[in-house]
C-alpha cells in the first residue's frame, strides 16, 4: 500500500512536529483528565500528614536544572504541604546546582504562609562528601554545618540550633535525579539512623527505586511528572504538573499510535516477502 | 572484650558496654524506655564518686545513647537519671566501662566470606587458564562487530567517534571503557582512521589521551595521534551532550561507540547518531539506560558485558579465566537466593539473619 | 619501571581500601578518608587542566580560522564571563545568578526535553514485533505508557494498578538480576585491575 510505504520512509521531523503539537495543544486547551493517586505517592502524603506540628522535615534538593521540569513542581507541592501543616523545612542538597532551585521554591511558597527564615525554614546549602558527609551529619550536624547557604552562622537561627542529630529529623524527603540521591539517603541514613526516607525522582529513575519501596527502606515515591501531579492533586495545588498531565497523556497515546503504525508497516513488509 | 554491667535500681534498667565493631572511641548506654518520664539525662565521669557531667538529654521514648569521642582504654562511669516533672529517679553508677578498638568488624563477616569465595572462584579459573586449558566463552555480537564497524569507517573515509561516558575515572565503567578504547585506538591507528574522543571530565581526557597515544605507538603509528581529537568539553551533562551532538552533525562519523556511564543523555546521543547514518555500538552498566541503547543502537553490550569486553577482546587465557570465575559467582548467588527465599517461606530466620549486614 | 610503579600503587591502594571496609581502627579509617580527600584534591586541580584544554583548542581554532571558528569566540567569552562573575560576585552574585537562571537552566531543560521527541522517533523505528522477545517488550511498553498517565485511568480504573504490579514485580525482579550480574562483572574487573592482569586502561603493551 502506497500510504504504508510513505509512512515507512516518513521524515522524522514530521514525527517531531506531531509530538510538539501533541505537547503544546493540551497546554493551551486543557482537557482536564482525572489524576489517579497511586500508593507510593499516597504514602508520602500520609507520612507528612501524620507528623505533629513543628516536626522537622529535611528537604534534600539533589538535582540540577536538567531535571527541573519533573522535580521542581514536586518540590513546590511538597514544601507547600509542609508549610500548610506547620512543619519546619530544613533544606540542603547533595548536588551544587540544586540549592538555587531549592531557594527559588522556598522564596515562592514561604511568603504565602508567612513563614520566617531561620524559624520555620532554613537552607544549609550544598554539602559535598556523599556517604562520609551523611554519616557524620546524622551523628552530629554541627560537624558538617556551621553556616547556612549564605554564610550566616547556623546557631544564630532557632531552627539551626534545633537540629543536632538525625534523631531531630522526622522525615527526609529527597528530590533526586541520580547519584548521589535516594540510594545514599537509604544506605547512610535509613540503615544507620533509622530515619524515614521518602523520595521524588525522574520518571526514568523511578523503576529502579521500586525495590526499596518493596523492602520498606523507602516509604513513598513520587515518580516523574505524574508523581508530582498526583501530589499536587492531594495537596490541592493546581500547578505545572497537573497542567502537564493532559500533554503527557496525549503524547503517550501518540507514541502508542506510532508503535501500532510501525508494526502494521512491519506486517505489510512481511506479507510482501 | 565486652564489659557489660546490668543494674536494676528504682525501675531504671541500664546497661553500658563497649560499642562493638568500632575504633574504640565509643560506649553504648542502653535502658528501657518509658514514656511516663519526660526525658532521660545521661551523665559521665572519670571517677565513680564525683565529677559527673551531663552528656545528653533524650526524650522518654529513647532507649539508647552512644557516647563518642572517647579515649580507648580509659575507664568511664555513667549515671542515668529519669525526669518526670519535678521528680528525678537515678540509676546506680555504672562502671568502669572501657572502650576498646576491635581489629575486625564482625558485623561484616558475611560480606568478607562472600568476597573471599568470589575471589577464590575467579582465581581458580585463572589458574586453570594458566595451565593452558581452553575455556569456552560465548560470542558477544557487539564486540565481534567492533572491528567491522571500524573497517566501515575506514572504507567510507570518515572518522570514528568514541564517547567514554560522562563520569570520571573513579567510576569502574569509565575504566572498562578506557580498556576498550585502547583496543579501538589500536585498530583505528592501524587503519589511519581519525578517532574523536570527547570527554566530560578533565581527568578522563588525560587518561584517554595517554591510552590513545600509547595505542598509536604500539602499532607503530605515532604520527597518527592528534591530541586535539581527544578533548575536554564540559562537566555539565546536557552541555556535554549538545557538544557531542554538534561533533556528530559536523564531522559525520561513520561509527559511534558509546561505552561507559550514561544517564538521560543516552537516547539523545543514540538518536542523533542514527540520524547521521552511523553504525552504533553501545555499552553501559546503567540498567535504566540499557533499553534506550538497545532500541536505538545496532549493537549493545548489556551490563556485565561491558566489564567483560576488555578480557574478551584481548583473548588472553588468564583474563578469560576471570570471566568463568565470575559465572561461578553467579551460580553461588542463585543458590543463596533460593536458600534465602526458602528460609522466608518455611520460617527459618537463622538463614535470613546470616545474610543480614550490619552497618 | 614506567608501568611497575603505577601497578604497585594500584595494588597497594586498592587492597588497603578493600581491607579498610572491615577494619574499624581509627588510623585505618583516617588513612582511608585521607586517600579519598587526596582524590578530591586531584579532581579539583584537574578543573584547571580542563579549562586550559578548552582554551588551547579553541584559541588554536580561532588562530587557524578552522570551520566554525566564530563559535569558539562565543564559547571563550562566556567561559571567562561566567568564571569572572562567580569569582568576583560569588555564587549568589547578580550576574552569576542571572546567567544561571536565564541561560543555564533553560538550556539544560531544553536539551532534556529533546528526549520526548527522540523517544517518539525511536519508538516508531524500533518497537516492532520482530520476534517473541521484541513482542513482549512492545506489549509491556504500551501497557506502561498508557497506564502511567491519566488517560489510562480514564480508559479503565484498574489500569494503574496493573502497571504498578508490572513495575513492582517483573520489572523489579529483572532489574535485580541485571544489577547482580553487573556487580559480579565489576568484582571480576576490579580483581583483574588490582592484580595487574588488566592493564589496558593504562595504554601501551599489555
Amino acid at each position: 500500500m502506497k500510504l504504508l510505504e510513505r509512512l515507512a520512509k516518513i521524515d522524522r521531523r514530521i514525527i517531531f512536529l506531531l509530538v510538539g503539537l501533541a505537547a503544546i495543544i493540551p497546554l493551551l486547551i486543557p482537557i482536564g483528565l482525572p489524576v489517579d493517586i497511586t500508593k507510593p505517592v499516597q504514602n508520602v502524603y500520609d507520612t507528612i500528614e501524620s507528623l505533629p506540628e513543628g516536626s522537622i522535615v529535611v528537604v534534600s534538593v539533589d538535582y540540577d536544572p536538567g531535571s527541573e521540569a519533573e522535580l521542581y513542581p514536586a518540590t513546590l507541592a511538597f514544601i507547600e504541604h509542609c508549610f500548610r501543616r506547620n512543619l519546619r523545612v530544613y533544606m540542603m542538597g547533595l548536588w551544587p546546582a540544586g540549592i538555587a532551585l531549592g531557594n527559588d521554591a522556598l522564596a515562592e511558597i514561604a511568603p504565602k504562609y508567612n513563614k520566617e527564615y531561620g524559624v520555620d525554614y532554613i537552607n544549609i546549602g550544598y554539602k559535598p562528601g556523599g556517604p562520609v558527609m551523611l554519616l557524620t551529619l546524622g551523628r552530629s550536624v554541627a560537624d558538617i554545618v556551621n553556616a547556612d547557604y549564605a554564610g550566616t552562622p547556623i546557631d544564630s537561627f532557632p531552627l539551626g540550633r534545633a537540629v543536632k542529630t538525625a534523631r531531630d529529623m522526622s522525615v527526609v524527603m529527597t528530590f533526586s535525579a541520580g547519584d548521589p540521591g535516594i540510594l545514599h539517603w537509604i544506605i547512610y541514613f535509613n540503615a544507620r539512623f533509622g530515619n524515614v526516607i521518602c523520595g521524588s525522582t525522574t520518571a526514568i529513575s523511578a523503576p529502579r527505586q521500586y525495590q526499596y519501596l518493596a523492602s520498606g527502606q523507602l516509604i513513598g515515591l513520587l515518580g516523574g511528572l505524574k508523581g508530582a501531579a498526583e501530589y499536587e492533586t492531594l495537596v490541592d495545588r493546581k500547578d505545572r504538573a497537573i497542567a502537564g498531565m493532559d500533554s503527557q497523556s496525549i503524547v503517550h497515546v501518540l507514541l502508542v499510535i506510532f508503535i501500532i503504525i510501525g508494526n502494521i508497516i512491519l506486517l505489510s513488509e512481511r506479507r510482501k516477502k | 572484650m565486652l564489659l557489660i554491667l546490668i543494674l536494676m535500681a528504682q525501675g531504671i534498667n541500664v546497661e553500658a558496654f563497649d560499642t562493638p565493631n568500632d575504633d574504640g572511641s565509643s560506649i553504648t548506654i542502653r535502658w528501657i524506655p518509658d514514656t511516663q518520664y519526660e526525658f532521660f539525662q545521661i551523665l559521665r565521669s572519670l571517677d565513680p564518686d564525683e565529677g559527673f557531667e551531663p552528656l545528653a538529654q533524650l526524650p522518654g521514648d529513647y532507649a539508647e545513647f552512644i557516647d563518642r569521642g572517647l579515649q580507648s582504654g580509659q575507664q568511664y562511669y555513667y549515671l542515668v537519671k529519669a525526669v518526670q516533672k519535678e521528680q528525678e529517679t537515678s540509676s546506680e553508677i555504672i562502671g568502669p566501662v572501657l572502650p576498646k578498638a576491635q581489629i575486625f568488624d564482625a558485623g561484616r563477616a558475611n560480606i568478607l566470606v562472600t568476597i573471599i569465595i568470589l575471589f577464590a572462584a575467579i582465581l581458580f579459573y585463572i589458574a586453570i587458564a594458566r595451565r593452558g586449558e581452553k575455556l569456552y566463552i560465548r560470542k558477544i555480537p557487539a564486540l565481534t562487530a567492533m572491528e567491522e564497524a571500524i573497517g566501515r569507517a575506514t572504507e567510507m573515509g570518515k572518522p570514528v567517534l568514541y564517547v567514554p561516558g560522562i563520569m570520571d575515572i573513579d567510576d569502574p565503567q569509565t575504566i572498562a571503557s578506557m580498556s576498550i578504547l585502547s583496543k579501538v585506538a589500536e585498530k583505528t591507528a592501524e587503519y589511519g582512521t581519525p578517532l574523536y574522543v570527547p570527554t566530560s571530565k578533565a581527568m578522563a581526557m588525560t587518561m584517554a589521551q595517554q591510552v590513545v597515544k600509547e595505542a598509536a605507538m604500539k602499532v607503530g603509528r605515532p604520527d597518527w595521534f592528534n591530541a586535539d581529537n581527544i578533548r575536554y568539553l564540559t562537566d555539565d551533562q546536557f552541555g556535554y551532550v549538545s557538544a557531542v551532538d554538534g561533533i556528530m552533525m559536523r564531522e559525520k562519523p561513520a561509527t559511534n561507540f558509546y561505552l561507559g556511564t550514561f544517564y538521560a543523555e543516552s537516547l539523545i546521543l543514540a538518536e542523533t547518531g542514527h540520524a547521521t547514518g552511523a553504525i552504533q555500538v553501545a555499552g553501559t552498566a546503567m540498567p535504566d539506560q540499557l533499553p534506550f541503547f538497545v532500541a536505538a543502537c545496532d549493537f549493545t553490550l548489556l551490563g556485565e558485558e561491558l566489564y567483560a569486553a576488555s578480557a574478551y577482546l584481548s583473548q588472553e587465557p588468564v583474563q578469560l579465566g576471570s570471566l568463568k570465575g565470575q559465572d561461578l559467582g553467579k551460580l553461588l548467588i542463585i543458590l543463596i537466593i533460593i536458600i534465602g527465599v526458602a528460609s522466608r517461606v518455611f520460617g527459618l530466620p537463622f538463614l535470613y539473619n546470616l545474610l543480614n549486614v550490619q552497618q | 619501571m614506567k608501568r611497575t610503579i603505577p601497578l604497585i600503587i594500584v595494588f597497594g591502594c586498592g587492597i588497603f581500601m578493600l581491607i579498610s571496609f572491615f577494619i574499624p581502627l581509627r588510623w585505618v579509617q583516617d588513612t582511608s578518608q585521607l586517600l579519598q580527600t587526596w582524590y578530591l584534591g586531584v579532581i579539583a586541580f584537574f578543573v584547571f587542566i580542563g579549562i586550559a584544554n578548552i582554551v588551547r583548542v579553541n584559541v588554536n581554532k580561532i588562530q587557524r580560522k578552522l570551520a566554525d571558528w566564530q563559535y569558539s569566540i562565543i564559547l571563550l567569552v562566556f567561559l571567562f564571563v561566567m568564571i569572572g562573575a562567580g569569582i568576583f560576585g560569588g555564587p549568589e552574585g547578580g550576574l552569576f545568578n542571572y546567567l544561571f537562571h536565564n541561560f543555564q537552566i533553560p538550556l539544560s531543560a531544553t536539551m532534556f526535553s529533546l528526549l520526548a521527541f527522540f523517544v517518539a522517533s525511536a519508538a516508531f523505528r524500533a518497537f516492532r514485533a520482530r520476534n517473541p522477545e521484541a513482542t513482549l517488550l512492545l506489549i509491556a511498553a504500551v501497557l506502561v505508557m498508557v497506564g502511567r498517565v491519566p488517560v489510562g485511568y480514564w480508559i479503565w480504573h484498574g489500569f494503574p494498578d496493573l502497571v504498578e504490579w508490572l513495575m513492582q514485580v517483573p520489572n523489579t525482579a529483572a532489574k535485580r538480576g541485571i544489577i547482580l550480574g553487573i556487580d559480579l562483572g565489576l568484582i571480576s574487573m576490579a580483581l583483574r585491575v588490582l592484580l595487574g592482569i588488566e592493564r589496558s586502561y593504562m595504554g601501551g603493551k599489555d
